[in-house]
């Protein structure tokens, strides 16, 4: 079985699992943190995508999700959109946003990539939060045309209140969630093990030989940024949909920060470590509830622990231990492998 | 005449302010190569040291100012060896140091908060009162933290210019691997650096926060301006952050006079943004310095 089949049937099994689960869970408290676990985790496999496979050091990752959900948000509030339409709109804002950056960045060296995207989002926080022209009125109170500290509210939703009905409409939130992160996944193990993946690869390896054979970074680079914006909006748009209110709490460093964290822990550049990372966060999140000064120090801490101790995060782990278990030779291509065999057993064989 | 003047004298301060938060960052990352995120939580804990040792601990500011760049000194001393140290030589060193030194940061931001609280505190070191240009008036503590940022900056490239020290730290930075093989201590230049830089960054911090007033997040705007001022520097260019630094303060103040408060940090952006398609390896660099 190649990797990719192994990965996408993986995959099939998890998406299995998450389709069936709600039939076992009835609590609305848990339909509404695996939705919320849907969404960080399909921001999260794409900003995987474009730091650990194709090397892009961008920390603009949480602004491409609240364009998408911003304009996913205006589109409903200003013209009366339906937001099934403006979803997608999100998404292709998210692309735009990310080909200014990627134009602006992509031709720098790593820590400079890392900083002036850092400086892009803090921008786009700046400018919302500060924002207090009267834009409309609303009553007697005046709105800004960002929602400034506000944010946005009633703009609609995706109607799954008519659709469903009250009882089962987070039902729908968590599977419309539960698409969005479907098609991301897929499109990340299509991604690592096409040609695209290998010239990544290429370039980390041996840039020298990759460039030689006419792999251009900036271009690869460009197309791996965009399309992940994609889904990265989409996400923003399901967010704004799901919670009904959008606002520049999506900006904040420490969402930053706990899905950076979620990346690294999971397993920088591996396939299902962003999964992995986003459910053990989730979890760890869970667990500190009642102490909420150390939720913060305790991202930071494992940030740093992780990053010491295990680089390639718990995904790495447990290919390792995967490796270990196999038997020994099995790893080889299969010619090697048998001739292995043939000469352990003409060993035995010897007198 | 009068709003040129204070346009200038608030550019000046923010100058300063910018001056003084880039020195330690410049170094650390024209040394080693090492972006350090944790700077704008050093440049707290440094500001927050000071006001400890005063209000809590009761020394007289004089003192206080000695202990907390001593404090701060020890502080790079356990980034380095607690984090920095392990990480040499690993594969992917730029970007996972990047990566640690964001954690170092989460963590003693968060433990300020728990220790001090969110409010803000206002700083009890800095000097009092000031006096009149025509009709603008000028804080003492601006003329005080511009001269000592300029000072700071002298001593520094003094320091990496003049001294045995300094050859060597320049030498690790151009390539380790020579001055390694020509007998430089590198694992020593590279504790050197940090110790610098933690006391550089509490001086810093201490200052900045008699403008700023204490908070838990105080350096954090210092901090991204920091990385502004030096990418239009160029790369561990300190006397070229020092212009920058004064240049773009003067241009912060005269944004916010023209179009507000709230274009400042936009325009600064698109500066740099502007500065890295013109000139990419900095607007003060001499020597071509790779950003690719």
């Amino acid at each position: 079985m190649t990797p990719a089949r192994k990965d996408l049937l993986i995959g099939a099994l998890l998406l299995a699992v998450a389709i069936v689960t709600p039939l076992f869970l009835s609590g609305r408290y848990v339909i509404g943190q695996l939705t919320l676990f849907f969404i960080w985790a399909t921001i999260v496999t794409q900003w995987n995508l474009v730091f650990g496979v194709a090397g892009i050091f961008s920390l603009a990752q949480l602004a491409l999700f609240a364009l998408g959900g911003y304009s996913t948000a205006m589109l409903g509030l200003y013209f009366n959109w339906n937001l099934w339409a403006a979803l997608p709109i999100g998404g292709l804002a998210a692309v735009v946003l990310s080909l200014v950056i990627g134009l602006a960045c992509l031709r720098l060296r790593g820590p400079y990539v890392a900083l002036l995207t850092l400086a892009i989002s803090q921008v786009m926080y700046l400018l919302i939060i500060t924002d207090t022209a009267c834009f409309y009125m609303e009553g007697v109170t005046c709105r800004n045309f960002t929602g400034g500290t506000r944010g946005f509210a009633k703009y609609g939703d995706f109607g799954f209140r008519e659709l469903l009905g009250y009882k089962y409409m987070a039902h729908g939130d968590y599977y419309l969630a539960l698409v969005v992160l479907a098609l991301a996944t897929t499109f990340s193990i299509f991604v690592i093990h096409s040609p695209l993946g290998a010239a990544f690869q290429a370039l980390r390896d041996n840039p020298e030989y990759a460039r030689s054979r006419g792999i251009s970074r900036f271009k690869f680079q460009m197309l791996v940024f965009a399309s992940s914006a994609f889904f990265t909006g989409l996400a923003g748009g399901v967010y704004s949909g799901y919670y009904k209110v959008m606002g520049a709490n999506t900006l904040y460093t420490s969402l930053l920060l706990f899905l950076l964290a979620m990346m690294v822990i999971g397993g920088l550049g591996q396939t299902w470590g962003p999964l992995l990372g986003a459910a053990a966060l989730m979890l760890a999140d869970e667990a500190l509830k009642d102490y909420p000064d150390y939720r913060a120090m305790g991202v930071g801490a494992a940030l740093v622990v992780f990053i010491l101790l295990w680089p390639k995060g718990i995904a790495g782990g447990i290919s390792a231990l995967f490796d270990r278990l196999k038997p020994a030779g099995s790893n080889l291509p299969k010619s090697l492998a048998l001739r292995a065999k043939n000469n352990s057993r003409r060993s035995n064989a010897g007198p | 005449m009068n709003t040129a003047t204070q346009i200038l004298v608030s550019g000046l301060t923010l100058g300063a302010m910018y001056a003084i938060s880039t020195v330690s960052l410049s170094l650390v990352w024209g040394a080693l190569n090492l972006l350090n995120m944790a700077q704008g939580a050093m440049l707290t804990l440094g500001g927050y040291f000071a006001y400890a040792t005063v209000a809590s601990l009761g020394f007289p500011p004089v003192i206080a100012v000695f202990i907390t760049v001593a404090l701060g000194a020890l502080v790079g001393l356990v980034i380095y060896f607690s984090v920095i140290r392990q990480m040499l030589d690993t594969e992917g060193f730029e970007v996972n140091v990047i990566i640690a030194t964001v954690g170092i940061g989460t963590v003693i931001e968060n433990l300020m908060l728990k220790i001090f609280g969110a409010y803000p505190i206002r700083q009890p070191i800095m000097w009092e009162g000031g006096f009149f240009i025509g009709r603008t008036h000028v804080p003492y503590n601006s003329v005080v933290i511009v001269v000592a940022s300029v000072f700071l900056m002298l001593v520094l490239a003094a320091i990496l210019t003049r001294t045995r020290m300094g050859r060597a730290i320049r030498a690790v930075s151009q390539n380790r691997e020579a001055a390694q093989l020509m007998g430089v201590p590198v694992q020593l230049v590279y504790a050197q650096v940090l110790l610098f830089a933690g006391a550089l960054s509490a001086a810093s911090g201490m200052m900045l926060s008699t403008i700023t007033t204490l908070s838990p997040t105080m350096g954090y705007d210092p901090m991204l301006k920091a990385f502004i001022i030096c990418v239009i520097a160029g790369l561990g260019n300190i006397a070229g952050a020092l212009y920058a630094a004064f240049l773009l303060g003067v241009f912060e103040a005269l944004v916010q006079f023209l179009f507000g408060v709230r274009f400042a940090f936009p325009a600064m952006l698109l500066l740099v943004i502007l500065a890295l398609i013109w000139r990419p390896y900095g607007v003060f660099g001499r020597r071509r310095v790779s950003r690719q």
